[in-house]
């Protein structure tokens, strides 16, 4: 299989990686390679071999196959733990046959750090093996998301990435390509183009797919319906804005100007000077005139005094307003016909817009003429519902403030005052949801027909009407005005609606109205492609409009028809005009995003490479528009350019235009390192910086700093660093770094908890418990804490689930809330150690495990190296209930005095033990599950003693600390590279230790170090190849 | 459902240049399956091992029920007696299960039409107003779990337009429009158009634009391979590999299919023939319901599909029936459900559920027939259009899936308790031999007794 084949290749170039940039063996090479032949392999054959030859190697770990200098540098990793085991006098163990004098293991350890130094400096500032590399599929999904913004996660059915041997799945070590693989690749990019919203000019994406009518209806209501509700059309608002204008002084703001006051109160300027007018015009009759008495009543704010909250009051004139202006507004009969439905579209949209024409006017004839109480009469109220059911009408009552008095001219005086009111409080700003128009709406509020949003108040046919007028011409402003046109046209044009409308008009009148079920419609068929067209909109009304005649309409209903069927071609002509204006749109919007896509400008032959696939897709494969514009997306998602990530270095990195210029300048600025590096790009270091903090593409910022050719200087990069590590998208870096260092990533799907026995862990817990090293890490992060917090601080995050769990109480918030609680020792928690997550994920379930906890902190959190334990070893029992008659500090004690089991048994027990006073989901216990009582005291590697948190604490902080910070330095710089380390990263890793010393331990150093070494800003250049 | 911007005149002028396009292969020989290739991704067989014959699923939904009064059959097998409405039936009866009394709970008093309808394969609760959200539909399911064994993971088919807006109900006519649901928020886009759902299976259009794209992508890859040195390379090529792996993949199956016609050709072996259907919708809607069927049998005879939806008419359907002789359409004629007129509208559907099933009896398939490792699920949303009750769905199976399922049989479920009559636990039944075990769907957490 040439797939096999290509796999395996790739190994064998990999494995020459360690010593690249020499190309023969320098002088303390041939002298160190010399001393290996001479003492270093006799040593191994002798004391060694013996348990780690090829034949089952104890530890897993044979050293038969090195036999000189090159091989053991190719895996100094290994031989680092050679160096641990003899250092401590480990090895060989007492059981062995021989044993080495001190003396000559010496000469090992100090041929081994010989080795070490050697190759570090030799090869100092080697940017090492970064090879172009798949996005991982956390990196592929957060991509996604800040592509599009709608987070997708369209790897939802990918299979998990591997890590690395240093434990990260971002590098190409691990992240290899299949046919399997790409074939979901290849779904996951239909899948996103289905999601793209072809829009008037551009392309967005919807958080659902966008392939059937329903979809993109649903997208172009919410939207508008968003905006809706965005807008500050609350009267209470405008009566309090208009009361701070008026006690701007006594308030302490006496500049203020009307519109400034508008922009304090989150209400619209303009609509609040209609306000403003209207209580301060000469009003002595009528409803404005009670409604300023009603204002002028709010209290007064005194000078010096903290500001009156008036806001009760002003709901209250707000509620007179309102209730008022429901009683005056006019009834809108419906229009019939016989034999028509009233739910004909010609007939119902009539109504609508009668209604939307009459929001700012009222009805006179609902004035109660000295008192007098006229009563509604039938004409409207029996229009045919589908219902059936009539609603009981309360019979109007009398109503002073309906009142007006009888003499001719001061009634007109009063109708007047009236009028003002109704053109100033318009009945509603907007409709956004209208159940059905010729039904009474009490009755359609009892019938539970609410939420059809926009909907035109149509029975069984598609329609929307927009009836937003006050808002438009009083509320919003010209950004505003534009925004809300827009969001009407995008929505008439994605969903089609002018089109969809007339064929719902063919499918109701032909079928359940039965008004065209003549012969004579057959012609008309709503499935039909051209039922749409000109010519056939044409023939149906001049036919529908002759019926109508022939029926008997009357001259109004006749008006509406014709009316009805002029707008309908017309619409549709201008939104299919939209389509074609938008076509060019879209392809100029799919060059931007595979630019965006690509994290670099296109080259002008990618560009067009892009159009002409385009074009071929149309003119040859005879796509739809649609059609094509997905296929185009799916196959920038597909290119290697946007699911790859290759460091391009400055000499090949033809990228786009803008690189050209760049490339004396960084290259300049950057010479090539004496061991054959290259300066990265900045476009391939924009997207390395972005790729480490964020896990996810660069932004606009990152990349106009790219674009600008200065991204490669230090000062500039850190500058960026810093930035980034404020910007919320860090999260990423706190859940991938974080999670693959201290092994949580998958805690989210922990599930060997027996909830039964722990009833309290459910979802919701675990999800906090996950949560809780994510927050700590970010906070580190944006707040630049010093590391040494990670081990040792008083404080921790958590939410309502969490802090229960505690036993914290906290103020009350959501459940996804998140705070920050300080002063915890009382409760045992604060930084790392004792977070929950941990202490659970190193449980067995139904008993802790010293063994477990203990394993992991020395591993993860200190960076030790322990091997596998052998195939040999006893399970204890699954639920510390049954251990019998020694608990589990005592069996594990059993354990560490089997010596085979000691030597790594005893580094980390002890660290694992002091946790014991934490049960198996960390909370807090006295007992274990067996009734005995728990005893978290522990005697540590170095024989110091200690119990608990605070004991470990105070033996890490005394004696390992060191460990910790080296172990952080290497994890991150490994992680931040997208590489396991190699030998000569040392110079780099203590660089960091000595930044991080002067820095006060500062998280931020930490990036700061790594982004501006030589490791980071460069690439090896192609000579080393030659070299292999 | 096509792209709502069929109507512009671009996108017309476009049609008419496919058409020219695709004169030259208006007819498509495909292989049947077990002469034909191995499918998509599958390893080919190897000669004389004993082939077991892919199952296949098809749905089949008419809307707004049935004249009760000849919708019934009585006694078994060859000895089965059938109702007039069921009389198209009589030469299959033996290969045929008559179904009675079951019920989607999610469905019963929520509200007529669309709130029966839209969760009728998913047995999900479904929410009124503005947003949609129902359940993942069974078709789906199965799908998603055996769809990636064939060309296409399924086939979802319309003979009518979905629409929307809002019936009296509350419920979004959206939900009479489609009974099959990708997700709980989102409908499969329907294929009403004969010409298209041709293409997607036999003009390999689905995999003919995958591999536009992977040519394009090559190029892509080829020129940034330009740019970069060894390891990356390595790198790159381990994507190009994949690449041209999956692309070998599509190449195998056509390539191979052409042989295998060629060869079968020469040696009189069965060969299935389909012309392509015109672009657009046939006008007669008897035209364009035969054309649906042919498609969906020789998609189960050619094994390009293995599920297939096809909703023949809306719930609230416009469709009009002048050849049998009634004038009303169809929904206005289901309020008169006892009427002739209604029997012989229900009479026409059962005959295209005859004819399809029919077709794939017609069509050898190892020891049996295409139809004998099937299963055609024939069902509507309501007993009675009048009453419109949902508490009793007609249903019929038609076909063995091989062997698994028995068949001439009459299965009453009328009056065994609410528990042992839901609908949802006949899907946990016949998905269970599609190979799709689960332990719950929509409302049931049990298999359907005596199946």
């Amino acid at each position: 299989m040439s797939f096999l084949r290509s796999i395996s290749s790739i190994a064998i170039l990999l494995l020459g990686c360690g010593t690249i940039g020499a190309a023969s063996l320098d002088k303390a090479s041939l002298e160190l390679d010399r001393r290996f032949e001479s003492t270093i392999r006799p040593f191994i054959e002798t004391y060694c071999l013996d348990c780690h030859s090829a034949e089952k190697p104890k530890a897993d770990f044979d050293l038969s196959p090195y036999d000189n200098l090159k091989a053991v540098v190719r895996d100094h990793a290994h031989w680092e733990m050679v160096l641990e085991k003899l250092q401590i006098g480990d090895m060989p163990p007492k059981k062995a046959k021989q044993h080495p004098a001190p003396a000559q293991s010496q000469a090992v350890v100090a041929w081994i750090l010989e080795m070490r130094r050697h190759e570090a400096e030799k090869n100092a500032g080697d940017p090492g093996p970064v090879l172009a590399r798949r996005l991982s599929n956390a990196e592929y999904d957060r991509t996604i998301r800040d592509l599009t913004g709608v987070d997708l996660r369209p790897t939802k059915e990918f299979p998990v990435d591997p890590a690395n041997q240093e434990g990260f799945d971002n590098s190409g070590e691990s992240l290899v390509m299949s046919p399997a693989l790409l074939k979901k690749y290849l779904g996951a990019a239909r899948v996103v183009s289905e999601h793209a919203v072809l829009n008037l000019d551009g392309i967005a994406f919807a958080s659902h797919p966008m392939m059937v009518h329903t979809d993109r209806d649903k997208y172009g209501t919410l939207r508008i319906v968003d905006f809706y509700q965005r807008q500050p059309t609350d009267y209470a608002d405008y009566f309090a804005a208009a009361w701070r204008f008026k006690n701007r002084a006594p308030l302490g703001k006496p500049r203020a100007t009307l519109p400034e006051v508008a922009a304090g109160s989150k209400v619209s300027p303009r609509y609040l000077a209609t306000v403003w007018e209207a209580l301060n015009a000469k009003e002595d009759v009528g409803p404005i005139a009670k409604v300023q008495r009603l204002w002028l009543g709010l209290p007064v704010q005194k000078r010096g005094q903290p500001p009156v909250d008036v806001r009760k009051d002003c709901e209250a004139i707000r509620d007179f307003v309102v209730a008022l202006r429901e009683k005056i507004q006019p009834e809108v009969p419906n229009l019939n016909g016989p034999g028509m439905n009233p739910s004909a579209q010609a007939l119902v949209l009539w109504k609508n817009r009668q209604w939307a024409a009459n929001r700012r006017t009222y009805d006179p004839e609902l004035l109660q003429v000295d008192g007098l109480v006229k009563q509604a009469e039938a004409k409207g109220k029996d229009a045919p519902s589908y219902n059936r059911k009539k609603m009981k009408k309360k019979a109007r009552e009398a109503e002073e403030d309906l009142k007006v008095p009888s003499d001719p001219a001061l009634r007109a005086k009063y109708e007047a005052a009236f009028a003002r009111f109704a053109a100033t409080f318009p009945d509603v700003f907007y409709v956004k949801e209208r159940a059905r128009s010729f039904v009474d709406p009490e009755e359609e509020k009892a019938n539970g027909n609410v939420g059809r949003l926009l909907s035109a108040g149509l029975h069984n046919q598609t329609g929307y009407f927009r009836d937003d007028g006050p808002l438009y011409d009083m509320v919003l402003d010209e950004r505003g005005r534009l925004e809300l046109d827009r969001l009407w046209d995008e929505f008439n044009m994605i969903a089609s609606v002018p089109q969809r409308m007339h064929q719902s008009t063919v499918y109701f009148e032909r079928t359940d109205s039965r008004f065209l079920s003549d012969a004579e419609f057959d012609f008309a068929r709503a499935e039909d492609k051209d039922c749409t067209s000109g010519a056939k909109v044409k023939k149906l009304a001049d036919l529908y409009y002759a019926k109508a005649v022939r029926t008997g309409a009357s001259a109004a209903t006749l008006a509406a028809i014709r009316e009805h069927f002029d707008r309908v071609p017309v619409e549709i002509a201008r939104i299919e005009k939209m389509e074609r204006d938008a076509e060019p749109k879209h392809l100029e919007a799919l060059v931007q995003f595979a630019g965006k896509a690509y994290r670099r400008p296109l080259a002008p032959e990618e560009r067009e490479g892009l159009l002409a696939f385009y074009r071929t897709s149309r003119d040859k494969d005879g796509l739809t528009h649609d059609d094509a514009l997905r296929d185009c997306i799916a196959s920038v998602l597909m290119s290697p350019n946007f699911c790859y990530r290759v460091d391009l270095g400055e000499a090949s990195g033809k990228e786009g235009k803008a690189p050209a210029k760049t490339v004396s300048r960084a290259a300049k600025e950057n010479p090539l390192q004496p061991n054959g590096a290259l300066p990265l790009s900045d476009y391939s270091l924009a997207s390395r910086l972005s790729y480490f903090l964020w896990s996810s593409a660069p932004d606009e910022a990152l990349l106009a700093r790219a674009a600008a050719g200065d991204l490669h200087r230090p000062e500039v990069i850190a500058a960026q660093a810093r930035r980034m590590l404020m910007d919320e998208r860090v999260r990423g870096f706190a859940v991938e770094f974080g999670g693959h260092w201290l092994d949580f990533r998958r805690f989210e799907e922990h599930n060997a908890v027996d909830r039964q026995r722990f009833p309290n862990f459910n979802d919701e817990l675990r999800q906090s418990m996950f949560e809780e090293p994510v927050r700590f890490i970010l906070n580190a992060a944006r707040e630049n804490r010093p590391v040494l917090e990670f081990l040792d601080c008083d404080y921790t995050f958590v939410n309502p689930a969490l802090a229960k769990h505690y036993g914290l109480s906290i103020p009350a918030v959501a459940s996804n809330d998140w705070v920050r609680v300080d002063n915890i020792a009382g409760v045992g928690r604060g930084g790392l150690l004792s977070m929950s997550a941990f202490l659970t994920a190193n449980s067995p379930g139904l008993r802790t495990s010293p063994v477990k906890r203990g394993y992991w902190v020395a591993r993860r959190v200190l960076g030790e190296r322990i091997p596998p334990p052998p195939a040999s070893v006893p399970e204890l029992p699954a639920d510390e209930a049954k251990l019998g008659d020694l608990t589990l500090r005592e069996t594990l004690a059993k354990h560490r005095a089997d010596v085979s089991c000691a030597g790594c048994h005893q580094r980390f027990d002890s660290l694992g033990l002091v946790f014991e006073g934490f049960g198996p989901v960390g909370e807090l216990r006295t007992k274990d599950l067996g009734g005995k009582p728990v005893d978290t005291h522990a005697v540590f590697p170095d024989g110091s003693e200690g119990s608990g948190l605070a004991g470990l604490r105070a033996y890490i902080k005394a004696h390992r600390q060191d460990d910790f910070l080296d172990n952080l330095c290497r994890k991150m710089l490994s992680y931040g590279l997208g590489r396991s380390l190699i030998l000569s990263d040392e110079i780099t890793v203590r660089d960091m230790r000595a930044k991080l010393r002067a820095n006060g331990q500062r998280f931020g150093s930490l990036v700061e170090s790594i982004v501006t070494s030589p490791q980071f800003l460069n690439k090896r250049g192609p000579e080393d190849l030659a070299t292999k | 459902m096509r792209d709502p911007k069929e109507n512009s005149p671009a996108a017309r002028r476009l049609r008419i240049s496919r058409r020219t396009f695709l004169r030259g292969v208006g007819v498509t020989m495909a292989l049947p399956w077990l002469e034909s290739v191995p499918a998509f991704g599958e390893e080919p067989l190897k000669a004389g091992a004993p082939a077991a014959m892919p199952k296949r699923f098809a749905a089949l939904f008419w809307g707004n029920g049935v004249n009760g009064n000849h919708w019934w059959a009585k006694g078994s097998g060859k000895g089965m007696e059938l109702s007039k409405s069921l009389q198209p039936m009589e030469g299959l009866k033996t290969k045929m299960n008559f179904i009675d009394g079951l019920f989607n709970r999610s469905a019963v008093g929520v509200g007529i039409h669309p709130g029966q309808t839209g969760n009728l394969l998913s047995g999900m609760p479904l929410m009124k107003g503005a947003v949609l959200k129902g359940g993942i539909s069974m078709d789906q399911v199965l799908a998603n779990h055996i769809g990636q064994d064939s060309i296409q993971p399924s086939m979802v088919l319309g003979c009518e337009q979905p629409i929307t807006g809002y019936h009296e109900s509350n419920f979004s006519m959206a939900y009479s429009s489609h009974i099959s649901w990708q997700s709980a928020d989102s409908p499969v886009p329907m294929e009403v158009y004969p010409s298209l759902a041709f293409d997607s299976l036999f003009e390999n259009r689905g995999t003919r634009r995958t591999q536009s794209i992977l040519d394009r992508v090559k190029d892509d890859a080829s020129s940034l391979g330009r740019k970069i040195s060894g390891h990356d390379k390595a790198k790159l090529d381990e994507y190009l590999t994949s690449v041209r792996e999956v692309e070998k993949r599509i190449d195998r199956m056509r390539g191979d299919q052409a042989k295998a016609e060629k060869n079968a050709q020469g040696k009189n072996m069965p060969v299935a023939f389909m012309k392509r259907p015109d672009n657009g919708l046939p006008e007669d809607i008897r035209e364009h319901m035969k054309l649906m069927c042919d498609i969906t049998a020789m998609a189960f005879q050619t094994d390009k599909t293995r599920v297939v939806s096809l909703l023949l008419c809306r719930d609230l359907s416009g469709l009009f029936y002048p050849f049998l002789d009634v004038r009303k359409a169809h929904h206005s004629a289901s309020h008169d459900d006892l009427s002739d007129d209604f029997e012989r509208i229900a009479r026409y559907y059962c005959s295209q559920v005859a004819y399809l099933a029919g077709k794939l009896d017609a069509m050898p398939e190892g020891d049996g027939t295409v139809l004998d490792h099937s299963c055609l699920m024939f069902l509507s949303n309501m007993w009675s259009g009048n009453r419109h009750d949902s508490t009793r769905l007609p249903i019929l199976t038609v076909g063995g899936m091989g062997g698994t399922l028995e068949t001439g049989r009459v299965l009453s479920y009328v009056g065994k308790g609410d528990e042992n009559r839901k609908v949802c636990s006949l899907y946990l039944s016949l998905m269970d031999r599609m190979g799709v075990k689960l332990p719950r769907f929509g409302d049931a957490e049990t298999r359907l007794a005596g199946v």
